[in-house]
């Protein structure tokens, strides 16, 4: 391609154009990592003193070590079982015709539509209603209806692109059903269904809209009690929260590139 | 022979989710049907005064408020999502890609709470950007970013950009670069390259990134709440202080109720469009 | 391409002895895919050790007859038997069968002694013992060096043969093969049949194998179904089937055929004498026993039974050379004649011995032709 003057400058805009969406993408992560580092409880920029109090205090804080310790056995719960049930789901739902079977997809993937302060208002409403008390069970319940639908779709593509004659191949050799389940299908399911939990996990630690309308003092995710540490407190802590987070994230995310080649993942290459 | 193994067994948990999901939508659609009694959780008799209700003004503009931060949302994400996708498709090193998918999905895997508190920092009146405008004697007093509807956009179209960026790389992705190198041979400049071919073949993803877009910014909480601070007040804000500062429930319901049947209505309404625009790409 | 004759040899029932009872029988079984029969109501006994072929073109029901033998379809009607007992409603995995699939079908997730260990396994043979046995079959197959390796890390014949070893090590009844070798090139192909047969000979295992290769099914079959639209057309040894084809299409299918149209001038006191455009043939009245005079009737002839005479030779159909194939050993004549009832004739003649394109030839037909009378469709 002959390169006239005018497409370097088209080159050259565009680099610049990418470069400030990234800069957009980035400056909040950047800005709340300065103030991480604030010594003041009261934000200035730029920070007059250093320090890492807010770190410190972020570690010390019991809501905080709560909220993680709740989120970890929510999620954990949560996206387990709506693993199970999602696998199974998605399992009928790629092989079997039932009655029912249409409605029962509209309703389990719904969450999909509805907008989560719906789905929490609604499940808060019927547990008033039939006086079940806004306990962890009642959360883990919220989310495995929040995370079931992206493992049944993850589950439901692994079933589709999957080699149905290696089970009939197992059924020849004198497998029954459940044999066959157990060492052909479930073994060969494994990559969708390990994606499947994680995407769910991750989604689950980090849901808050419905998990407000549900939690209490004791059951509070870390969102939440987040988003209530906001609103007490103007100091940095959750700066310093937020920078974990951020970084917990990028290495996650990092780790995920080099193993697995995110284009791949995201079927963008 | 047994036709269909495991059928019951991997029905039933799902089943029992689905009911525990309808009985939360019904529970909804019972309570948007009853009277509250003020001072009292549990609601009265059937009436049909909340749907009434929503009539106000104040609710109308919330729905208004909601529908203009859906637009403006979804518009500047995708005017700033496209050229992100595009070049993270064209660059030709690996590690280039490499790094602008991470940035870009980081705030991804954030949630609402840390990345709307970021942006408060932000946009702060003693905020970073604020600070620098002053500092370089951009300006002499604040711009007020927070409680404003512009804030607000500018944080949802933060939060709405990983999920749009990763739906139109993968309609780019998907068109055939013989297509662009047609063009290219015949005569074609880059740019005309772009609006001729490249853009038009990546509408369908365009569509489906905006009604995501859409549904992601409609029932969005935390950031219209912690930035919009009850001055950009939205169905979702609207509901939640409905419900849990005046208690009032039914009308909570109601109002829920009538944003998802507004969001089913508009999601209808880009299905349509995209099956329209698919019958005429099969042409 | 012939092996050795003794394994041509039907396993017939030894004289003076009760005929062996069928290791499989298919019961006027029909099936139908939402409401297009697929399988038109069918009768086959299949002898035990016998290696029977499904032979046909894509679509005419091998797969489906198949897959009702082995159960992962049920038959609208009819019923089947597996050494006498009704299985009909009995599960694939109680059927005791092994299959072939066409893409082996091998599990991916475990080494080549774990794919043909599975079936031991699943019937609950101690492990060391299914360890010897799946040895034993894969030094059958001479694949016992690569048991340590996954599926993916063999080739396409040797992934062929781990499939054949782990549906042969539980001595099924039965062996089922849908097109197993349709993945290989042509000589490895050639090797597969010849070691599948040798094989299939020495465990004495009754076999069904299906193939659209009409090659294949000669070379390797006890006896070959060949099937159309859902029937099975003829069943019969692979000589019967070449050298006397029940109908049109199996004679056009199965080998190269001429075919030549003719109307029956007289058929009577023993003869027949045919009339091919203008050429006088007469023929022994038992060629068309009921072929009436006035009526159209096709003359079928291998291209080897043909032969090149001169022209003027009585009895001979008058043709011109339209082209030559030189195809190595032998060169194909395609000949332009008045009486061929689709396309040129085709026979074969020495390399030494070919007419210029365009000379006027005569085709001598064979004594005794095959003649399709009626449904001449
Ligand atoms: N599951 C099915 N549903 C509907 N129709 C089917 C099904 N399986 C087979 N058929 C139809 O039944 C007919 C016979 O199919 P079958 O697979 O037995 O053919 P085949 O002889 O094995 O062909 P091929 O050589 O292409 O494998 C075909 O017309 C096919 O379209
Ligand atoms: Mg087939």
């Amino acid at each position: 391609m002959n390169c006239t003057p005018l497409d370097h400058l088209l080159t050259w805009s565009g680099r610049i154009l990418v470069a400030l969406i990234l800069g957009f993408v980035l400056l909040p992560f950047v800005v709340v990592l300065i103030a991480s580092f604030n010594h003041s409880s009261i934000l200035t920029f730029p920070p007059q003193d250093w320090s890492l109090r807010w770190y410190a205090h972020a570690f010390e804080y019991d809501d905080f070590a709560d909220g993680v310790k709740n989120s970890l056995i929510i999620a954990a719960f949560g996206s387990t079982l709506a693993l199970v049930a999602g696998t199974g789901f998605a399992y009928v739902l790629n092989r079997y015709e039932f009655r029912g079977k249409a409605t029962l997809h509209a309703v389990l993937m719904s969450s999909l539509v509805i907008p989560n302060f719906t789905i929490g208002l609604g499940l808060l409403i019927l547990a008033a209603s039939v006086s079940i008390p806004r306990s962890m069970g009642l959360l883990v319940f919220l989310h495995i209806t929040i995370v079931l639908p992206f493992v049944v779709r993850s589950v439901y593509v692994s079933l589709q692109n999957f080699e149905r004659q290696l089970e009939a191949a197992a059924e020849s050799l004198g497998a029954a059903p459940r044999r066959v389940l157990f060492t052909i299908t479930l073994p060969l399911l494994l990559p969708g269904l390990a994606a499947g939990w994680l995407f769910a996990a991750i989604l689950s630690f980090n849901e808050f809209t419905a998990s407000l309308f549900l939690v209490n003092q004791r059951t509070q995710t870390l969102p939440v009690a987040m988003y209530n540490y906001v609103r007490e407190y103007a100091d940095p802590t959750l700066a310093a929260v937020s920078v974990i987070y951020v970084v917990a994230v990028a290495a996650m995310l990092i780790l995920a590139h080099i193993f697995f080649r995110l284009e791949k993942v995201l079927n963008v290459d | 022979m047994t036709k269909r193994p495991f059928l019951g067994w991997f029905v039933t948990p799902a089943g029992l989710i689905a009911i525990g999901i309808a009985a939360s939508f019904l529970a909804i659609l019972q309570y948007s049907l009853r009277a509250h009694v003020p001072g009292m959780l549990d609601p009265g008799g059937f009436t049909f005064d909340n749907f009434t209700t929503l009539l106000k003004p104040a609710y109308g503009k919330a729905f208004i408020t909601t529908v203009l931060l859906c637009f403006w949302t979804a518009l500047f994400t995708l005017l700033i999502g496209y050229p992100l996708a595009f070049a993270m498709l064209r660059t030709r090193s690996g590690w280039v890609r490499g790094a602008m998918l991470i940035i870009t999905l980081t705030p991804l895997f954030l949630g609402e709470v840390v990345r709307t508190y970021s942006w408060i920092i932000v946009l702060g009146n003693q905020g970073f950007l604020n600070s620098a405008l002053l500092g370089l004697g951009l300006i002499d007093e604040p711009i007020s970013f927070m409680f404003t509807t512009m804030g607000v956009v500018i944080a949802l179209v933060h939060f709405t950009l990983p999920i749009v960026v990763i739906m139109l790389a993968a309609a780019i992705a998907h068109i055939d670069r013989k297509l662009e190198q047609a063009a290219f041979s015949l005569g074609a400049g880059r740019v005309r390259v772009f609006l001729t071919v490249t853009l038009p073949l990546s509408v369908p993803g365009i569509v489906a990134a905006s009604s995501t877009a859409f549904a992601w910014t409609f029932s969005a909480f935390a950031t219209p709440q912690m930035i919009g601070g009850g001055q950009v007040v939205t169905i979702s804000t609207l509901v939640y202080q409905v419900g849990f500062a005046s208690f009032n429930f039914p009308l909570a319901a109601s109002l829920s109720l009538a944003g998802l049947l507004f969001t089913i209505a508009v999601l209808s309404i880009f299905n349509l469009g995209m099956r329209r625009i698919e019958r005429q790409g099969a042409y | 391409m012939l092996i050795d004759p003794k394994l041509q040899q039907p396993a017939e029932a030894v004289p003076g002895q009760p005929p062996a009872r069928p290791a499989v029988k298919i019961d006027g079984v029909s099936k139908s895919f939402d409401g297009t029969l697929a399988l038109e109501p069918t009768w086959l006994k299949i002898r035990k050790g016998e290696f029977l072929t499904l032979l046909g073109p894509s679509g005419c029901g091998k797969t489906t007859l198949l897959n009702l033998v082995a159960g992962f379809l049920e038959p609208d009607k009819g019923e089947l038997f597996i050494d006498d007992a009704l299985v009909t409603q009995v599960p694939v995995h109680k059927r005791e069968i092994g299959i072939v699939f066409q893409n082996y079908a091998l599990f991916p997730h475990m080494n080549v002694l774990k794919n043909v260990e599975y079936g031991l396994r699943t019937r609950g043979v101690p492990a060391a013992e299914a360890r010897d046995r799946a040895m034993e079959t894969l030094r059958l197959v001479k694949l016992d060096q690569f048991a340590d390796r996954r599926p993916k890390q063999l080739s396409g014949g040797q992934q062929q043969r781990v499939a054949l070893a782990r549906a042969l090590v539980i001595r099924p009844k039965v062996l089922l093969l849908d097109e197993p070798f349709s993945a290989l090139d042509r000589n490895l192909r050639a090797a597969m049949q010849i070691e599948l047969k040798e094989i299939q000979h020495s465990l004495g295992v009754t076999t069904i194998f299906v193939t659209h290769d009409q090659g294949e099914a000669l070379s390797m079959s006890d006896r070959i179904a060949v099937m159309s639209k859902g029937r099975v057309r003829q069943i019969g040894s692979p000589e019967e089937i070449y050298a006397s084809p029940a109908d049109r299409f199996v004679g056009t299918f199965v080998g190269d055929a001429n075919l030549l149209t003719g109307t029956v001038t007289t058929s009577e006191s023993g003869t027949l004498t045919l009339d091919l455009a203008g050429t006088a043939l007469t023929l022994p009245q038992s060629a068309a026993p009921e072929a009436a005079a006035g009526e159209t009737v096709e003359l079928f002839a291998r291209p080897e039974a043909c032969q090149l005479v001169a022209p003027g030779t009585p009895g001979a159909v008058p043709a011109t050379v339209s082209f030559a194939v030189y195809q190595g050993a032998h060169v194909e004549l395609h000949l332009a004649c008045p009486a061929a009832a689709e396309g040129p004739i085709m026979l074969r003649v020495p390399v030494a011995n070919v007419p210029k394109v365009g000379a006027a030839v005569a085709v001598a037909l064979p004594e005794a032709p095959v003649i399709f009378t009626g449904e001449a469709q």
